[in-house]
């Protein structure tokens, strides 16, 4: 179950078959050809935090899938919700899914071309890990990845972010879900991927 | 007034048998200062993670300025409208009533319009689309198609674009809400309330494609401005609020109450049961349906300044007071261009990163702008009135040209 925002509805996806959570319904079908694998997106686009814990019992938690991934924080980040707010929101939505009995990675926010225009953005990404930490819950490193992405060079920052600067765009979601399917597929069966590290809180 | 009296009036919608005298319209300053105050507040809110959002009056207690906005709007659209149609009937006040609807719902689509273009400015200017989701306009952008239609119909809301299409909704009502108050505030009240308290447990809303339903759920926000129309009603009928002392400690009881529960960091009655209600209203979060402490505060501070600051009171014509009560007097015109002046307002925070020059630098700029634009069209009305359309220099001019 993909929750979150507008990266996980595809913000700047070319089609619906662009997204991250539709890439990676098909990797993980490729990698595990003799398990029956459903993602289903449950982004909505300009969400807090606070939004999706609302949504998570009827969207998360009563269609009893094995895995949640809770993609947040941003808009938090942007509307300056407070930092201590926000770790107690996100202490109430990672506890529901724990006591549901669900497995819960979180994904962190993305990486922005200029970060300075937000001072607080980096706290808001620290709250993200530390709460993800006090919990044992796993964060998908999103930020290093296209942070290292735009180092390498591979992408032009605008085929990372695409126009608009911040959403990903199609090369950038199939990478990222790629990696996430990496991640999933060798937590499953034990394999040691090609990159180990996604499946683990690394920075 | 006698609590007797005040009962009857909650009954039967008149403090005795006798048929009800309404005295004379005259302006009440408070309604337009306190109107202009939350305008200006609101301003400020708009524009998140600025420094003096910090001071605002939500960090201090269950209502904010929206509360206060919606009362004082049932109060006001009471007076006017409500006046219009004890005086000229009920046909002519619809009438009025409609032509203002029609006024509120363009100057709604103008926002809208020149929020997105300014926002789809910045966004290009500065390569930064965060601009976007601030405002969650990303889905409207998307799909213009849609998008513009249900602009059209209401059914998509930006954020900070919410109030207007909830007081398009609650005026659209006001008819019908001031007939039913007339007959009997307490029946009125009561059908009220339970509607209110359907739409909180049921999550009956309208339709917001920006979101799970409107922000301002009207459903529930139409019990505070029912309340706002009682409260008009009794200045319509020349009644005081009721002497009850008693209530004056639980209302200044409440605001205390209040702020310690919304300035605490976890929850100060160490009662276990109300964790979670004291989670969502520090949180913020009991906006949409209009939680109850909101109602409870937002009355309990409205007793205390009926109490403490009668109609007649000299503070009221302080020179320094004089244009927030322009403000306030022209609500609409002022709250649309407050709207517009935070969105701007907000790219500006962000551009300079939130350094607190440019931040008290917008603060003080917009301020002086509302307060100018409310002073000048304060100005504007009086000088209309004072020269009538087809009277002397206006039709000096046509004869000359001839």
């Amino acid at each position: 179950m993909a929750l979150g925002s507008s990266t996980t509805e595809g913000s700047g996806a070319s089609s619906p078959e662009k997204t991250y959570p539709a890439v990676l319904q098909e990797e993980l079908k490729r990698r595990l050809p003799d398990t029956d694998v459903r993602v289903i997106n449950k982004g909505v686009g300009g969400q807090s935090a606070y939004d999706m814990l609302l949504r998570m019992d009827a969207d998360a938690i009563e269609p009893r899938p094995s895995l949640v991934i809770w993609q947040t924080v941003v808009n938090d980040a942007i509307r300056h919700v407070g930092e201590e707010k926000l770790a107690k929101i996100l202490r109430k939505g990672i506890s529901k899914v724990g006591e549901a009995g669900i497995d819960l990675v979180m994904m962190d926010l993305q990486w922005l071309p200029r970060e300075d225009r937000y001072p607080k953005y980096d706290d808001y990404r620290a709250v993200l890990k530390n709460t993800a930490a006090e919990h044992g819950v796993s964060v998908f490193p999103r930020y290093a990845m296209m942070k290292s992405w735009a180092r390498s060079k591979q992408f032009t920052e605008q085929e990372l972010v695409g126009m608009d600067g911040l959403h990903m765009v199609d090369a950038s979601y199939r990478c990222l879900a790629v990696r996430l399917a990496d991640g999933i597929a060798s937590a499953l069966t034990g394999a040691k991927p090609e990159m180990a590290e996604t499946s683990k809180p690394t920075n | 007034m006698h609590a007797s009296r005040f009962g009857h009036f909650l009954m039967f919608g008149r403090p005795d048998a006798s048929v009800p005298q309404l005295v004379p319209a005259q302006r009440d300053l408070r309604i337009d200062i306190i109107r202009g105050l939350a305008l200006l507040i609101i301003f400020i809110n708009h524009m998140p993670g600025h420094v003096l959002a910090g001071f605002t009056p939500h960090n201090f207690g269950f209502s904010d300025a929206a509360d206060a906005f919606v009362l004082l709007a049932g109060i006001s659209a009471t007076l006017a409208y409500g006046g219009l149609i004890e005086r000229k009937g009920l046909r002519t006040g619809t009438l009025k009533i409609l032509a203002r609807l029609r006024t509120l719902y363009l100057a709604h689509l103008a926002v809208f319009l020149l929020v997105c273009a300014i926002v789809a400015t910045a966004v290009t200017r500065t390569q930064n689309p965060l601009y976007f989701e601030a405002l969650n306009v990303q889905p409207f952008f998307a799909d213009l198609t849609q998008g513009v239609l249900r602009a059209l119909a209401l059914s998509y809301q930006p954020n900070f674009l919410d109030i207007l299409p909830l007081y398009i909704v609650l005026l659209a009502l006001l008819p019908v809400l001031y007939l039913a108050v007339r007959f009997s505030p307490a029946l009125a009240l009561a059908f009220s309330a339970a509607l209110w308290q359907t739409a909180s447990l049921t999550g009956l809303n309208l339709p917001n494609a920006a979101g799970a339903g409107w922000y301002f759920n009207p459903f529930a926000w139409q019990f505070l401005f029912c309340l706002g129309i009682v409260i008009g009603r009794m200045a319509q009928l020349g009644l005081s609020a009721p002497l009850l002392r008693g209530l004056d400690l639980l209302a200044a009881g409440f605001v205390v109450f209040a702020l310690l529960v919304k300035t605490a960091s976890g929850n100060p009655l160490g009662i276990a049961a109300l964790d979670d209600w004291i989670f969502h209203i520090q949180i913020g979060a009991d906006k949409t349906n209009l939680g109850a402490g909101r109602v409870l505060h937002v009355m309990a501070l409205a007793w205390l300044l009926i109490r403490l600051l009668p109609r007649e009171s000299g503070l009221l014509r302080l020179q320094a007071l004089k244009p927030l009560a322009a403000m306030g007097r022209h609500s609409l015109e002022i709250f649309c261009a407050g709207t517009v002046l935070s969105i701007i307002g907000q790219i500006v925070l962000v551009e300079t990163s939130h350094a607190l020059g440019p931040q008290l630098l917008v603060a003080a700029l917009g301020g002086i702008i509302l307060m100018g634009l409310g002073m000048f069209l304060t100005w504007y009305q009086s000088f209309k009135r004072r020269a009538p359309a087809g009277s002397a220099p206006a039709s000096g001019l046509p004869a000359q040209l001839s």
